[in-house]
């Protein structure tokens, strides 16, 4: 039987290796990613025909639920058909939006204007009102709750085969599956999880990596060593 | 398509045939920005560079297809959800004084910070230049969202960008 990781795609084959997957230890960990042991799936459940109809039957639903102003984005309440009531933005979301921008002026070679939509990142940042249920507990929820968000997403993208859409929603699930995971990990564990060793994230598709050094490509979007960057401890 | 000379300066490993087949002097400033008034889009100096560290970017760029509304309002969906636990993750970051669960927060926020700019490109921002970007931009420049609204920022934005409010 083969387990895959569902965050970077790891094979573990027992026919290669020597301990049954079933047999490993709980704190095994993804040997490319860090993942745990649960974030494993048996490779049948990946069926791709399967899953893909499944997902698309979802889509179906879940997208008409979405354009029925059922929950979630800013502007449901409003006229669920008129498109520009799609686009109403949360300030949390308008500051993504910004940083987004900022980032494409960036790879333009556009500075100033990278800069100055980075200024406005920070401005609508600046506006969201604060969280009410801020602990680690309503966070490991929330990030689960997200995780559940996929595949209906994925459909939506999938059956107008919008191909961009669906590579950001696989890096998406992927990097907040590592999140979900290592939040766990840290109600169970609390700070003995990461005294003495660093925390990193790629810069290019967010995903959290717990080691000395970085990975030498990013589990998830491939990217080299050098687009990972140390979170620094508070000055 | 009108184009012109960028270097990356990560990439730059200083061999400098850029100033050696550059016909107009464009390329040999101190501070890796190629001159764009004097660069005329040969590309002389990018077949030239040893290490790919210069591209051609067009001045003016082709605009994406534009996003379905299914996938808009689904992926808006997505990206509340997340800006809301950037929102936590940030919080407790502000409040906690263990460096572990800070570090952890700062990690999260950023980490979600990145993948939620990556959803909404894909929800019909992928380029700064694009319809959207462009009317989003206008909006705020004549209804400012909050009295505290940085307004001169925006401005400064729709003039460099050549946008007509």
């Amino acid at each position: 039987m083969k387990y895959i990781c569902q965050v970077c795609g790891y094979v573990y084959d027992e026919a290669s290796e020597a301990c049954p997957f079933d047999q490993l230890p709980d704190s095994w960990q993804c040997p490319w990613c860090k993942a745990p042991k649960t974030q494993f799936k048996p490779e049948q459940a990946e069926a791709p025909a399967e899953e893909a109809s499944d997902a698309a039957d979802d889509a179906g639903a879940d997208a008409g639920s979405g354009l029925a102003g059922g929950s979630g984005f800013a502007g449901d309440a409003a006229g669920a058909d008129d498109a520009g009531d799609l686009k109403q933005l949360s300030p949390g979301q308008l500051a993504a939006l910004c940083t987004n921008l900022a980032r494409g002026c960036e790879k333009q070679y556009k500075e100033e204007e990278s800069k100055l939509f980075a200024e406005l990142a920070a401005y609508f940042t600046a506006a969201v009102p604060p969280a009410e249920d801020a602990s680690v507990e309503a966070l490991a929820k929330q990030l689960q709750d997200e995780i559940s968000l996929y595949p209906g997403t994925r459909a939506a993208a999938d059956i107008v085969r919008d191909r961009g859409a669906a590579r950001a929603l696989v890096w998406g699930e992927k990097v907040t599956r590592m999140l979900s995971s290592l939040v766990s990990r840290y109600l169970e564990e609390g700070e003995a999880m990461l005294a003495d060793t660093e925390i990193w994230i790629c810069t290019a598709c967010g995903f959290i990596y717990i080691g000395e050094t970085p990975p030498e490509l990013c589990p998830v979007c491939k990217v080299p060593s050098w687009k990972f960057e140390k979170i620094e401890g508070r000055r | 398509m009108e184009k012109y000379a960028v270097r990356n300066i990560r990439l730059c490993t200083k061999d400098c045939l850029c100033l050696f087949v550059c016909p107009t002097g464009a390329t040999d400033t101190e501070n890796s920005i190629i001159d764009v008034e004097k660069c005329i889009g040969c590309g002389a100096c990018a077949e030239a560079c040893p290490s790919k560290a210069i591209s051609l970017v067009p001045t003016i760029y082709p605009i994406p297809p534009r996003k379905e509304d299914t996938v808009v309002a689904a992926m808006n969906r997505l990206s509340a959800k997340k800006a809301d636990e950037e929102a936590v993750a940030r919080k407790i970051a502000g409040a906690t004084d263990k460096d572990g669960l800070y570090r952890l927060m700062k990690a999260v926020e950023k980490s979600i910070r990145l993948s939620n700019a990556d959803v909404l490109r894909e929800s019909g921002y992928l380029l700064p230049q694009g319809d959207e970007a462009v009317a989003l931009l206008k909006d705020w420049l004549w209804n400012p969202p909050t009295p505290d609204f940085p307004k001169e920022t925006a401005e400064k934005l729709a003039e460099l960008m050549g946008i007509n409010s």
